[in-house]
């Protein structure tokens, strides 16, 4: 009876959080791979046509624009985030009246949804209207036209994201500076390090490993992007702005097209699973070890 | 001049343009939403107003349903935190007390599923979701919410039942306690901070989620993000009022949340991202 209860009690109690993560996450994941081989209009009366899909799409110059702007507003995203992420953690660590409430006001963005963000920076660069175009105009002599200009569009994209994004990069690198010992970096300075060598040698080292997770869930989280370039542009003009998730959205929700939307969406996972591949690799070796 | 000058001087720069980057626009919304429509986009910005709440109340009379989907987002946002903190708990007390090369492979999967990018599943879902009658329902929100959130709540949980004695739970099981009432008992009242702080994340993403909630709802469970959508499309000229109050009916109460559970948020975040 107790033997009995031991085996079978964990399982038991893993199984509710295993079943909502196969059956709406993992299966449909990986039945993705036979729709992406089939064609279907809403995902059903599906009819083999091997690769098609995937000639489909990779002939299709807009899928390739997707994937280019994909590419570009992430990794403009996630470096200027840890850009921007790294000053404010070291500027976070000490004490000083106000600590708790200027940390509360940089992770706001946090609880502020997509639809929310995008309004606030519409208001702000809406054209010949918006309180920074007109500051850039005066200044800069041009405005952000983001409803016309392709480039401009990829920008506000891009500011809105790592605006909404800025708060979790931030509370990581936080945690990870404010582990590093003091005695460590004291013994620096006794040492005459000055306090840029402190911060390259010590501080750096120590929070290195932070820094790559951070970046590693920024990159996977980054490539989902669909909420705001949707709502801001959605994708236009011409479809110029579009990222993969539009690109996915569209074929499957507009066109009914599943077939070149699962092949779509197959590629975003592999994106994933590769850029996750060498951290989910190490945590397997180390779960192993802990038995 | 010396380091400590230097550091002093940058210190206060970097708080400050990141105090003005992260509350300006939240600022500007929020204080925008009392204005009329003359003062809003007014050259220069206008700081001091007589506020008005007249956008609101016309919010109120002209979309109606905006209330319906903040009621909405109640439902599901509760739901999935209700759903994801039980399954979560009863996983992680699991994952915290028991040992086996099953276990281990399962706690891997579940690292594992989280890194796949939402949107894709919605393409085999939404046949599925429509045979089974659960389209535009509460109830797929809420399993797919607790779905994408219940890896990192389990998680969490289980570094925090970690730190629960079993000798106090071996005390209960001498009595004759089933571990239902141990954990019922025992531990559930011990990891209260453990609940809080694995649940913070799904309640922020249930209350703001947009994508799932635009593919699966049409009419009856649509939630407030979706409304604000809607609202953002159809307005025309001098209309910002009207958005700007319902973008801040919408943010306010879990910008509070979000304030009040700060701590547990970088407890959170910390933990998720070490482990996965």
């Amino acid at each position: 009876m107790m033997f009995e209860d031991r085996k079978w009690l964990p399982i038991i109690l893993i199984s509710p959080v295993n079943a909502l993560l196969a059956l709406l996450i993992a299966l449909p994941s990986v039945y993705i791979i036979w729709l992406s081989l089939n064609q279907s209009t809403f995902g059903s009366e599906t009819t083999f046509v091997g690769l098609a899909n995937y000639a489909q799409i990779f002939s299709d110059p807009i899928f390739w624009r997707s994937t280019i702007n994909t590419f570009i507003v992430v990794n403009v995203v996630v470096y200027t985030e840890l850009a921007l992420a790294l000053p404010l953690a070291l500027a976070l660590n000490t004490d000083f009246v106000g600590k708790g409430l200027v940390f509360s006001i940089l992770i706001a963005p946090y609880a502020v949804t997509e639809v929310s963000a995008v309004v606030m920076w519409r208001y702000l660069f809406e054209t010949d209207i918006g309180m920074f175009n007109m500051l850039l105009q005066s200044f800069a002599g041009f405005q952000l036209n983001w409803v016309r200009n392709p480039a401009h569009g990829l920008t506000l994209i891009s500011i809105l994201s790592i605006w909404i994004h800025l708060p979790f990069t931030l509370i990581i690198l936080y945690s990870a500076i404010s582990t590093v010992p003091v005695d460590m970096k004291n013994a620096a300075r006794v040492e005459g390090a000055t306090e840029w060598q402190v911060f390259r040698t010590v501080t750096m080292r120590f929070i290195m490993p932070a820094v790559l997770v951070a970046l590693m869930f920024r990159y996977i989280f980054a490539t989902r992007l669909f909420a705001e370039a949707w709502l801001l542009t959605e994708g236009g003009p011409a479809r110029l702005t579009e990222v993969l998730g539009i690109y996915l959205y569209r074929a499957a929700f507009r066109y009914h097209d599943f077939g070149a939307a699962a092949a779509t969406g197959l590629a975003m996972q592999m994106l994933s699973l590769l850029v996750a591949s060498f951290y989910l690799y190490q945590l397997y070796k180390r779960m192993q070890a802990d038995g | 001049m010396d380091d400590r000058y230097v550091i002093l001087v940058g210190r206060w720069v970097v708080l400050t343009l990141g105090v003005f980057w992260s509350a300006f626009p939240i600022f500007m919304v929020v204080s925008s939403s009392f204005k009329t429509h003359l003062d809003i986009f007014a050259v220069p910005p206008k700081f001091i107003f007589q506020p008005t709440f007249d956008n609101y109340v016309l919010l109120f009379r002209e979309w109606p349903q905006f209330l319906d989907g903040l009621v909405n987002s109640m439902i599901i946002t509760v739901g999935a935190t209700v759903l994801t903190a039980i399954t979560s708990l009863l996983a992680g007390y699991a994952y915290s007390r028991f040992h086996s090369r099953l276990l281990t492979l399962s706690a891997f999967f579940m690292i594992l599923v989280r890194m796949l990018p939402p949107i894709v599943v919605t393409i085999p879902l939404f046949p599925a979701v429509n045979a089974m009658g659960l389209s535009d329902t509460h109830a797929i929100l809420i399993l797919l919410y607790a779905a994408f959130f219940v890896s990192l709540a389990t998680w969490i949980l289980k570094t925090f039942i970690d730190q629960i004695p079993r000798e106090l739970e071996e005390a209960a099981e001498v009595e004759g306690s089933s571990v239902w009432q141990r954990l019922v008992r025992v531990v559930l009242p011990l990891s209260v901070h453990g609940m809080v702080a694995a649940c913070v994340f799904v309640v922020v993403f249930a209350w703001n989620e947009y994508v799932f909630a635009l593919i699966f709802t049409s009419n009856e469970a649509k939630t407030a993000p979706l409304i604000l959508a809607e609202i953002s499309g159809a307005i025309e000229g001098v209309q910002w009022g009207i958005l700007f109050a319902a973008a801040s009916v919408q943010l306010l109460p879990i910008l509070a949340f979000v304030l009040l559970v700060q701590k547990f948020i970088v407890t959170g975040i910390t933990a998720g991202a070490v482990k996965g």
